[in-house]
């Protein structure tokens, strides 16, 4: 038989070989059985000086051909085999849990105090500090609080054992103060931060909590101001649809006062017609000049409220220690 | 305080239901803190009279009668038969509601046909009334009740009245009685305020013949007014005064001491009535002496405790001995009783800071204390003095000695406060018309002394001691006007400014930062116990009024308020805790110090059911504080381990930046760790945030990406255990090889082959040009410096790879 017609018949030999092969090991066989240094097929073309000059170039090209045929098959075959080995060997069952990152969560009271901050800070109002151990004269002398008022004992306020004895201030007020002396007006500030009021803890009291005061002194501010800046945080925070009422009241530092409360599905749920959430007014004339502000000049308003009664009342959580346990089961629920 | 509907009607007119009227006052400025219905059981029913009873045509039990409801004649159909012609009975007339048990439906009296007869109303057993069971047959009144008369007030049933508990803002004592509460509706209804008759008829003889006031201490008892009331009988009070008291949570005790608390519920004005004789007589007459008490002077109040006083109380006395702590409560010795004839009737002014003081200091809080500490009027003494003897001359009998004494050396000048109109508006944002403001303050009874164009003057009543300056009458009008009325405008006004704004966010950064990381945000409590402040610190700010031991201190750290979180997690069978703390700390001399704390302890990825990935170890925590500041763009932090343990950890490092120790790092002791319930290894960090941030690293920019291959070389190095990654890196800066980009610990390795008290360490170098592809040798040149400075400064014995 001559070289010519081997070439046909080993083709095919060759390809089943190579189509037959099921894992790598085989195919490497298969492999370096036709077209590999001693392979039949490396064979054939060592054959070829001896033919004929006719057939030599009729050889060569059949050949060649036979040989990227089997290059394709090859590399079908090896394609074929990678695709059979990724296959997983079991059934993947999707419905198992994946494995999961540690995802940490920030603390509810944090949540809320920045959402706070956002929609004060749509308004152009920044976040203003002091300290928390303050003087009697930051926390109630400058505040227009009357010497003998009962906030001021050591029944209700917690107090340094230094003989200088500063106390822990019990509202975030005083920083209006600290801000006012510094700071030329217009001020236009809010103060979260941790207040302290001797309390024993019980679910609605703890020693320690947030508060968070906002503060507006410039020319021409009104009562007409402070109701549509509160009315827009409010909304933000307790949803568009909530109402917000306004009732006077008294503060020491503020003239006229207000408390105010808010209705919406929350409170109709817990069966209130109105839930009291703060306490707002213009700042007393007295504090204006107390921080050499002339009050025929400068008028300004100021509101507070409490952290964890926004946050107890938005998640309806029912006892104020539980944000001072750290317990990540409840962390996490937020 | 508490007022009813019906009381407050007495002094003002109103058309305001019972919702309107609590909504009205709460927006006064007087919180509604509850609303109460007393009385009104029966209303519909009336006292009847049968006129005639037939048999029902059309039933045999039924009876068919004329009934006479006191106006007109009704048909009732009735199935009762214990009853005859001309009897009284209780007759529910159409649209009473019937008494029923609570949580029953209401059952409603209608007019309607039974068996073919029109039935108007019912007659009622007593158990229909639910006044007793019986039910056999209707209720058969005496014959002497009256036709027509509601059955609740023949049977002496309470009136029908809504008792409002209010909650008065310290500033307004005025409004610690029903007139004060009526003259704010008075203002703003416009309809006038009706006060009681105060002209009680005196007898011929007067009162300074029996009784002298000696005052030695004006400042705390600015005025002292008595009557004698002579002949008192003393007894049960009057049904209405007695009726009226326990509405507003007042117990009656006999009508001359229920008249004097019935003017103060009325007035706000505290009263005392003492028995006249059971003080000292001196020739013929009685003193009342006003005085300070003496040091450990004993007194016993009419509650029968006995007080020991300081010269700081004052005490009303007579020439002999204390007879009530002024303005707190009156003494035993001379209390009311059903003896007493002769009654010396108290009005006073006491200082409020006086009262307070020793109301407080006794633990005495009563009615008169609370009134006398937020301040009295003192304008309406002789009134309301007047005011009560009339009210005990008409429930106790007797005669009132004429006139009375008064020692008011001083009376207080009445301030005027000028109002500007254009002021009120510029606080409230609304325009106000002078007229309608004028309105709303003389409705207070301020009086308008003068008037200008753009101004007016107004005296301030002296129960008003709330009103000191123009603003207070600003608020005055806001009040009256309604704040809901004032329009809410738009957020206006400035771009705020101050310099903690940007502090904030950065604090806001490092929580997202670690949240990122997988740690859960921890607020811890302020104050924690000094037993747990000492595991950090030993200077620690103490409180002078702790609650108790265990919160008797600032926290110096945050380390311990997160080791009392863990053992709240450990408790609950969270074994796994990852938390962080960013707060304030605080050191002597009011220093307040801003810190990131973190804990981690047992599984380092949430459960897995293929496997767990190991648990925390010293270098989870290492990489979160590594990447946290690296995040916040913080860098030149040196870790220095400790040589020996301390209270808090067994293993540790100062984390310092140059010279300046900005926290620690370590492992918890485990005996530590058993206290917080711990049985694993905990691991702690804390850093001082406010030099953190303030060493914040923020601006960022761009470097072009490499555009040529790299090379890596690997090295491992047997090296003392006392050399560490910082000493490698340091030769590694130091030798600063060319084209060296990165150096990476790989491996550390102890055991086989590696002798004891060395370690192995592995590093992988890569080398890169941003210029060309390197070729081998010039990476080999390089880095064979590299390696030979190992061997030399570090003494290492160069591995086979």
């Amino acid at each position: 038989m001559s070289l010519l017609d081997e070439i046909g018949p080993l083709k095919i030999e060759a390809l089943a070989e190579l189509n037959s092969a099921n894992d790598q090991a085989a195919l490497d066989r298969a492999k370096g059985a036709w077209l590999g240094p001693q392979g039949r097929f490396t064979g054939l073309m060592k054959q070829m000086g001896s033919l004929s000059k006719e057939d030599r170039p009729l050889a060569g090209k059949a050949i060649n051909a036979a040989k990227s045929e089997l290059e394709v098959a090859l590399k079908e075959a090896r394609d074929r085999i990678e695709l059979a080995g990724a296959v997983p060997s079991e059934p993947i069952d999707f419905t198992a849990p994946g494995r999961r990152l540690r995802v940490g969560k920030l603390h509810p009271l944090t949540q809320v105090t920045e959402d706070i901050v956002k929609s004060f800070r749509k308004l152009g109002f920044v976040v203003a500090d002091g300290p928390e151990v303050e003087d009697e004269y930051h926390c109630f002398d400058a505040l227009n609080t009357p010497v003998d008022h009962p906030a001021r004992d050591a029944q209700d306020t917690f107090y340094v054992a230094t003989d200088s004895r500063p106390l822990l201030r019990t509202h975030t007020s005083s920083v209006q103060i600290r801000v006012m002396k510094t700071q030329k007006p217009p001020v236009r500030i809010i103060v979260p931060g941790r207040v302290y009021r001797r309390d024993t803890a019980d679910a609605t009291h703890n020693p320690t909590f947030h508060q968070v005061e906002g503060l507006y002194v410039d020319k021409g501010v009104t009562v007409s101001d402070l109701k549509g800046t509160v009315e827009f945080v409010f909304r933000e925070l307790m949803g568009a649809k909530t109402q917000i009422r306004f009732r006077p009241h008294y503060f020491s530092y503020t003239e006229p006062s207000f408390e105010i409360d808010f209705a919406n599905s929350l409170t109709r749920k817990m069966g209130k017609d109105w839930l009291e959430i703060a306490g707002c007014g213009m700042v007393h004339p007295a504090v204006l000049e107390e921080v050499g502000l002339d009050p025929e000049e400068w008028t300004g308003w100021a509101f507070g409220f409490g952290i964890e009664r926004i946050a107890m009342l938005r998640y309806g959580i029912n006892d104020i220690r539980l944000f001072y346990e750290n317990d990540t089961r409840f962390i996490h629920q937020f | 305080m508490k007022v009813t509907y019906n009381w407050l009607k007495e002094y003002v007119d109103f058309d305001w239901s019972v919702e309107e009227l609590a909504e009205r006052i709460t927006m006064l400025g007087v919180e509604v803190e509850g609303i109460e219905q007393t009385g009104g059981a029966f209303e519909g029913i009336v006292v009847g009279q049968v006129i005639s009873r037939d048999q029902h045509p059309n039933a045999d039990k039924l009876t068919l009668c004329k009934v006479n409801d006191g106006s007109r004649e009704l048909q009732i159909v009735c199935g009762a038969t214990n009853f005859h012609a001309g009897d009284k009975v209780a007759l529910a007339t159409v649209g009473t509601a019937m008494p029923v048990e609570e949580g029953q439906k209401p059952f409603v009296i209608k007019e309607g046909k039974i068996r073919g007869e029109v039935s108007q109303g019912m007659m009622c057993s007593g158990k229909e009334l639910k006044l007793s069971d019986d039910h056999e047959g209707i209720l058969i009144l005496p014959e002497d009740a009256v036709l027509g008369q509601a059955f609740g007030d023949h049977l002496g049933a309470k009136e029908k009245d809504t008792v409002y508990d209010l909650e008065v803002t310290p500033n307004r004592p005025d409004l610690n009685g029903v007139i004060g509460i009526a003259r704010e509706i008075s203002a703003i209804t416009g309809n006038p305020l009706k006060l009681p008759d105060v002209d009680p008829p005196e007898s011929g003889v007067e009162i300074s013949k029996a009784v002298a006031i000696d005052v030695k201490d004006p400042d705390l008892c600015p005025r002292y007014n008595a009557r004698v009331i002579q002949g008192v009988e003393v007894g049960p009070s009057p049904q209405w005064l007695s009726a009226r008291l326990e509405q507003v949570g007042v117990r009656p005790i006999n009508n001359v001491v229920d008249a004097t608390n019935f003017v103060m519920m009325e007035t706000g004005q505290p009263l005392h009535a003492f028995d006249l004789n059971l003080l000292t007589e001196v020739e013929g007459k009685r003193t009342v002496i006003i005085r300070r008490a003496s040091e450990a002077e004993k007194f016993t109040t009419l509650d029968n405790q006995e007080h020991k006083l300081t010269n700081d109380n004052l005490l009303i006395a007579d020439s002999k001995k204390g007879i009530a702590l002024a303005g707190v409560m009156g003494g035993a010795n001379t209390e009311i009783n059903s003896n007493t004839r002769d009654v010396l009737l108290e009005t006073a002014y006491f200082n409020p800071q006086n009262i307070r003081a020793t109301s407080k200091k006794l633990g005495l809080h009563t009615d008169a204390s609370y009134r006398f500490e937020r301040g009295a009027d003192i304008g309406c003494v002789d009134w309301v003095g007047r005011r009560a003897a009339k009210l005990i001359l008409d429930v106790s009998g007797g005669q009132l000695l004429a006139g009375d004494l008064d020692a008011f050396p001083q009376a207080p000048d009445l301030k005027q406060i000028v109002l500007r109109y254009e002021r009120v508006n510029a606080i409230l944002g609304v325009s106000i018309d002078p007229v309608e403001v004028n309105g709303f303050l003389e409705g207070l009874d301020l009086e308008l002394v003068s008037q200008e164009k753009s101004s007016a003057a107004f005296r301030i009543p002296t129960w008003r001691v709330d009103i000191k300056r123009e603003i207070d009458l600003i608020e005055e009008v806001c009040r009256l006007y309604g704040v809901d009325k004032i329009p809410s405008t738009p957020p206006k006004g400035c771009l705020g400014e101050n310099e903690y704004d940007v502090r904030h966010d950065d604090i806001a950064l490092t929580r997202n930062i670690l949240t990122g990381l997988g740690l859960d945000e921890a607020q811890g409590q302020t104050l924690i116990s000094d037993q747990s402040a000492r595991l950090v610190k030993e200077e620690l700010v103490e409180l002078e009024n702790p609650l108790s031991s265990d919160m008797n201190v600032l926290r110096p750290s945050l380390m311990p308020g997160l080791l009392d979180s863990l053992k709240n997690n450990l408790v609950h069978q969270s074994q796994n805790v990852a938390l962080f703390e960013v707060g304030r700390t605080f050191a002597p001399e009011s220093k307040e110090i801003r810190k990131v704390a973190i804990l981690i302890t047992g599984r380092r990825y949430p459960a897995f059911w293929d496997d767990d990935r190991g648990k925390q170890d010293i270098n989870d925590l290492k990489g979160v504080v590594d990447q946290m500041l690296e995040l916040l763009g913080i860098y030149g932090v040196n870790f220095n381990r400790r040589e020996v343990a301390t209270t808090l950890y067994i293993e540790s490092a100062e984390i310092k930046m140059g010279k300046q120790s900005i926290g620690q790092m370590g492992q918890l002791q485990p005996g530590v760790g058993k206290r917080f319930e711990a049985r694993e290894a905990v691991y702690l960090a804390e850093l001082d945030l406010d030099t953190l941030l303030q060493r914040r690293n923020s601006s960022k920019s761009f470097k072009g990406l490499p555009q040529f291959p790299a090379s890596e070389r690997d090295v491992a190095m047997l090296v003392d255990e006392s050399v560490t990654h910082s000493d490698v890196l340091e030769v590694v800066n130091k030798v600063k090889p060319d084209n060296l980009v990165t150096a990476r610990l790989f491996d550390v390795f102890r055991g086989k082959n590696v002798p004891e008290g060395q370690k192995s360490l592995a590093y992988c170098f890569t080398y890169r040009s941003n210029d060309k592809t390197l070729k081998e040798k010039e990476i080999n040149s390089a880095h064979d410096v590299l390696v030979k400075a190992f061997r030399d400064q570090l003494s290492a014995t160069i591995r086979d790879t």
